[in-house]
């Protein structure tokens, strides 16, 4: 009995240890966001490698709400802006460096983020793309097809352009049904 | 009208087979052939449209975004980031890279699960 239950605890600190070695941002949020029982807030970054903790949560059962759909449309024309407000402020002076862009991609991400959770649109899940890279001779195209509900989902996007670099920044927002 | 069953055994989006699904799509259309300014809007076209309907053909209840970025290879660099505000339970993303000697290829898709 005993050999067991030190199986588990050690099997439970194990677990423990995985959660603190990942890097300091989790940490941070998981303490800022610790009050709300539910929710978890977690960083990743693809460059990173990635912890799977949160795969072994159940999914949650919701109850009917009986609602058919939004009851709040998203404003398009207001995301519109704060894209624009937001790449004009990041990358109004910058030049093209890579290391600079890097981080920069990643940050622009989560402030465009931030800014439209702040708008406080109920039952719609975000998703906010960033694309950054240097204005040379090179051809991009970039296209996207979605499968959704055409009434409550919508996407909003906004092209930058300065002297040496380009920075294209698309939200999606799809209802939760 | 029929009731539609959610899949209880499998929880969360599985990359893995929309890893596969949409790399068999690009090596479909951009196997083999050179970048060419002309046919590139058709190309990014017919990409996003045959990973969507083959990610469709799944049978999970899903809403999908898949997005692709074609570009030619010339010494320049490219960053991309997503952000999600989702449930990350239910919710997944995936990114496919693909380049031959001529360009480079990304794809996103992102599913979002309708709760039924």
């Amino acid at each position: 009995m005993s050999e067991v239950t030190k199986d588990k605890t050690s099997q439970l600190l194990k677990k423990r240890g995985s959660i603190s070695s990942v890097s300091s941002p989790d940490i941070k949020m998981k303490e800022i966001y610790g009050r709300t029982k539910d929710s978890v807030s977690t960083v990743s970054y693809a460059d990173e490698p990635s912890h799977r903790e949160d795969a072994p949560r159940p999914a949650v059962q919701m109850e009917n709400t009986y609602q058919l759909g939004p009851s709040k449309c998203f404003p398009v024309n207001v995301v519109n802006h704060i894209l624009k407000d937001v790449l004009t402020n990041y990358l109004q002076e910058e030049k093209y460096e890579p290391e600079l862009c890097r981080q920069m991609t990643k940050t622009i991400a989560e402030v465009v983020k931030a800014r439209v959770k702040d708008l406080m649109i109920p039952r719609y899940k975000l998703v906010v793309i960033i694309y950054i890279g240097p204005l040379e001779n090179q051809s991009l195209h970039i296209g996207s097809r979605c499968l959704w509900d055409e009434a409550s989902d919508t996407f909003s996007s906004f092209v930058f352009r300065n002297t040496s670099l380009f920075a294209l920044a698309t939200v999606y927002a799809v209802y939760l049904e | 009208m029929e009731e539609y069953q959610p899949h209880h055994d499998e929880i969360g989006f599985n990359a893995d087979e929309a890893h596969n699904i949409v790399k068999e799509c690009i090596d479909a259309i951009l196997g083999g052939v050179d970048y060419n300014q002309n046919n590139v809007n058709q190309w990014t076209a017919a990409i996003v449209e045959q990973s969507l309907t083959h990610l469709v053909k799944l049978g999970k209840t899903y809403k999908y975004i898949v997005t692709c970025a074609v570009m030619q290879k010339s010494g320049s660099g490219l960053h991309t980031a997503s952000s999600c505000f989702w449930d990350t339970t239910s919710d997944g993303t995936c990114t496919i890279r693909w380049e031959n000697q001529t360009m480079n290829c990304i794809v996103n898709v992102f599913a979002i699960a309708i709760i039924l």
